[in-house]
């Protein structure tokens, strides 16, 4: 029983930990433009996925025009992505050129007749039923379908500096309770066996007359 | 605006948390190691007299002044994270 809710605490964990960085860090797709839009948004549920209400020149409408870029991916489906400065806010990008971004992207847009391929480099998820869109970072035109997304050095520097991070902290401070922490414990346990034998033996001459 | 400024304080108390940490563990490290460098040694300075000179040392090393790095890595990072999402 306590292994079962121990596993569930630590998968429950780690996909938390997994789903934070998939969504954050920044995934590469090829696709093809196929037209940009600008629509009212409010987002009133769900604001976690789209940037805060106050990054861009007016903090205080709530409602606001977000970018879009629609796109055919090269595996064959479609994507939507939005196209919104993240500021000086979560995730850090410090995206402050949207509408640059929305001027390229316009650029390269296509037809299915004569396709032209980007590689377009985003973080976040699509979700039809949240209506939540992956966030553009950044267009670049590529030779075809199959061009190579390269390397992501930036995730594994990121992910191995976290882990290193990680690991040097937890051995420290297990390190720290060994020493420091432990020992006490064991003596405090040690002080209240002594007191407990030290009573019952108290109440014992009381039983036993001799 | 308003971000920028939420950053930064955001920021300044996170890296200044991280700053004294990182101090007084690096200072900890240095106290165990004058301190074991005394057994080895055996000098005539008593333990305190010792440990007392050694940490005066230290407060001077260049080993200390890099712990300020907690507050210029970031800034440098930031600094290339918006170069290349907008200008590159």
């Amino acid at each position: 029983m306590l292994s079962l809710f121990r596993w569930t605490f630590w998968i429950t964990v780690w996909a938390i930990v997994a789903s934070f960085f998939h969504y954050t860090l920044p995934q590469v797709d090829i696709v093809r433009v196929t037209d940009t839009y600008e629509s009212r948004e409010n987002p009133t549920s769900f604001t976690l996925f789209w940037a805060p209400a106050d990054i861009g020149p007016d903090g205080n409408e709530l409602a606001r025009d977000v970018f879009f870029i629609q796109t055919r991916r090269a595996k064959g489906d479609v994507m939507v992505y939005r196209n919104e400065d993240t500021g000086w806010g979560w995730p850090p990008y410090f995206k402050f050129d949207t509408s640059n971004l929305q001027a390229e992207a316009s650029d390269l847009a296509s037809t299915a007749a004569e396709p032209r391929y980007v590689a377009i480099k985003h973080y976040g998820w699509r979700n039809e039923f949240m209506s939540i869109f992956p966030n553009a970072i950044s267009v670049r035109a590529v030779d075809g379908p199959d061009a190579a997304k390269g390397i992501p050095w930036l995730n594994i520097i990121i992910l191995t500096t976290l882990a290193a991070l990680v690991y040097g902290i937890w051995v420290r401070w297990r390190r720290f309770r060994k020493s420091r922490i432990d020992p006490r414990v064991e003596a405090m346990e040690d002080d209240f066996a002594d007191a407990t034998g030290a009573v019952s033996g108290w109440f014992g001459s009381w039983r036993k007359k001799p | 605006m308003a971000g920028l400024i939420r950053l930064m304080v955001i920021g300044f108390i996170v890296l200044s948390v991280i700053y004294v940490c990182l101090s007084l563990y690096s200072r900890s490290v240095r106290k165990g190691k004058l301190r074991a460098d005394w057994h080895e040694e055996q000098p005539d300075q008593s333990l305190d007299a010792y440990l007392e000179e050694g940490l005066k040392e230290y407060d001077k090393s260049l080993r200390r002044k890099l712990i300020l790095s907690v507050y210029v890595i970031p800034l440098i990072l930031v600094s290339v994270v918006i170069y290349l999402t907008n200008f590159a």
